[in-house]
């Protein structure tokens, strides 16, 4: 990197761009600076990159001496033979699909009032943003408090408005859903600011030439806010879905996976795979299968959303 | 906005008195739902505050009987909590001096200069951010054991030492800085080193700020990565602590609660105190 080619000196004045004056000096800060910085990324992003791929086609197990080759039998038994992947994989993407149109559809009604108002918003935007800030462990054992079923808040609340306990997390058919509320609660104030920024970005001229034209609010709203929010949309649906493909902290502390798996997700599961029973390369097969899920379905998302707003 | 006069008035008159009544609403909403956002706290605060007794009784009381503080004080008698808030303040506050230091140099460098092979790294960089983490979780944890920092914080620091996406969202910005400023500084005979420092950190400052911030929460959120690469009480940060806490205390609500509002309530007045900011940074950064 940086080489310096033996360019004769007597140019310096009259070439500008790569061989200005200074040029060697400035390859050798770029040098310094970037190989630690690069080497560390090399180390820690592209190199993992690489086991993660070598380790799928590999039967490893950490405390065994060897890892033999055993092409794409990781891969077939995750889809031809074992059912846990299967549920695994069926959770997620349940969870991921309910619990991304679940967050638009409460976020961003929540930033289009926000944008309305003018007193007091720092004070709501400040109460939206709050579980945000706070640690995902802490919200989950504060959420597993609530939900419990003889202690619970929430079993009181309902018993208060004349309706029966439910077990919520202990149960197999409300677990994931039960989980999926609290973590819907605790980040809804990322995609409310998002929303925020983006309905701010919109010129009050729009607004006011629509006005003069008499539009009305819905008028305003389906022909200004929506075709002008677009682009916020997009990637606030791309990163919403992707994260939620890949949760992992709120469902390990609440249920750990349970009961009865029902609200295993795959990244619990190949956590499970590679640090419990130590069959790091299925479980990095799973991880890739994930990654594979992950872009595809972002791809997808680009292309519905781009075909249908684009004119 | 003046008065009009005529058939208009009318309407307009009208159309106030919905419009004000549409903001009645939507106030009396809003603190429904502020509500909704803030009660789960207060509960929290609440059995913290309350007897091991009283924690027991169904249904729960709203307002603790006979507030007191002995659920904080059996935590910190019993746990290293101060050694757990220290681990986390540390590994969150290198991390992000860190990040601060490698993300804006790279991407000062990547927006900025000229070198072979500055685009296709760049593009392998950004590739690297697609990659969902749990891809890189069995392979990190090997190249750490590899490199014998297992068990040990800087298991925690090293790996997070530069982000792909810091280095990417710095370079957006710097990239914006008009070149006639390095060039004068150049021509003033500045040596690179400070032409960084001085000119190009001063100037990013908001990238900076909502790198900084993101960077923070993330690493003393994180449970995941902590999970794998700490197995020991002593070395743990707040959140893997915290359920190592609720596995040894199970059903005792009050000792759990108190715990998790120690580790919650700093962040969150740090956040209230200063939000504005906060808010702003993480828009820019979200945006971007």
């Amino acid at each position: 990197m940086a080489a310096v080619t033996g360019e004769p000196l007597i140019r310096k004045k009259t070439r500008i761009g790569n061989r200005a004056p200074g040029h060697a000096s400035r390859m050798r800060f770029v040098a310094i600076s970037l190989i630690p910085i690069l080497s560390l990324l090399v180390v820690f992003s592209l190199l993992p990159i690489g086991i993660a791929g070598w380790l799928s086609f590999h039967r490893y197990n950490q405390l065994a001496p060897t890892a033999p080759w055993i092409g794409l039998r990781n891969y077939e038994f995750a889809f031809q033979t074992d059912p846990f992947f299967r549920n695994a994989l069926e959770n997620t993407l349940k969870y991921a699909l309910v619990a991304v149109p679940v967050n638009i559809v409460l976020s961003l009604p929540i930033a289009l009032g926000l944008n309305q108002i003018k007193r007091f918003r720092a004070v709501f935007r400040t109460a939206f943003f709050m579980p945000a800030v706070a640690s995902a462990v802490a919200v989950s054992l504060l959420w597993t408090t609530i939900y419990d079923p003889q202690a619970g808040w929430l079993n009181a609340f309902m018993n208060q408005v004349g309706l029966s306990s439910q077990p919520w997390l202990r149960d197999p058919d409300l677990a994931i859903w039960s989980v999926l509320a609290a973590a819907v609660w605790q980040d809804l104030g990322y995609n409310i600011l998002i929303f925020l920024a983006g309905l701010q970005g919109i010129p009050d001229d729009f607004y006011d030439a629509a006005k003069v034209d008499g539009a009305g609010p819905w008028q305003r709203f389906r022909g200004i806010t929506l075709p002008l929010l677009q682009r916020t949309t997009v990637f606030v649906l791309v990163l919403t879905m992707i994260s939620y493909l890949q949760q992992f902290t709120h469902i390990q502390v609440m249920t750990g996976g349970g009961p009865i798996r029902s609200s295993e997700t795959l990244v619990l599961y190949i956590y499970g795979k590679g640090f419990q029973d130590l069959q790091m390369g299925y479980a990095a097969a799973m991880s890739i299968v994930l990654m594979g899920i992950i872009l595809l379905i972002t791809l997808v998302q680009l292309r519905l959303l781009r075909s249908r707003w684009e004119y | 906005m003046t008065m009009t006069h005529g058939p208009a008035a009318g309407s307009l008159l009208r159309q106030r008195r919905y419009r004000t009544i549409g903001m009645g609403v939507l106030y009396t909403l809003f603190s429904l739902v502020a509500i909704l956002f803030t009660l789960p706290f207060f509960l929290m605060l609440s059995s913290a505050f309350k007897s091991s007794a009283e924690i027991l009784r169904v249904p729960p009381t709203l307002f603790p009987a006979d507030p007191s503080f002995d659920a904080f004080r059996t935590v910190l008698n019993d746990a290293p909590f101060f050694r757990w808030f220290a681990n986390s303040l540390l590994v969150s506050s290198t991390i992000t001096l860190l990040v601060l230091f490698t993300c804006s140099l790279a991407g000062y460098i990547f927006a900025k200069f000229r070198f072979p092979g500055r685009d296709v790294i760049f593009v392998v960089l950004l590739m690297t951010m697609m990659v969902p983490f749990p891809v890189l979780l069995i392979p990190s944890y090997l190249v750490v054991n590899e490199l014998n920092l297992i068990n040990s914080l800087w298991a925690l620091i090293v790996p997070a030492m530069v982000s792909a996406f810091g280095i990417f969202l710095m370079r957006q910005f710097i990239a914006g800085i008009p070149n006639d400023l390095i060039e004068a500084a150049r021509l003033d005979g500045a040596p690179e080193w400070s032409i960084y420092a001085r000119i190009i950190v001063p100037l990013a400052r908001p990238p900076m700020a909502a790198l900084g911030i993101f960077t923070f929460l993330a690493a003393w959120n994180d449970y995941l990565w902590p999970l794998i690469v700490i197995n020991d009480l002593e070395k743990s940060t707040l959140p893997l602590a915290l359920t190592f806490f609720n596995s040894q205390h199970a059903q005792r609500y009050d000792l759990v609660m108190a715990a998790a509002s120690m580790a919650v309530i700093p962040v969150i007045i740090v956040f209230i105190v200063f939000q504005r900011q906060i808010v702003n940074a993480l828009v820019l950064a979200g945006l971007k």
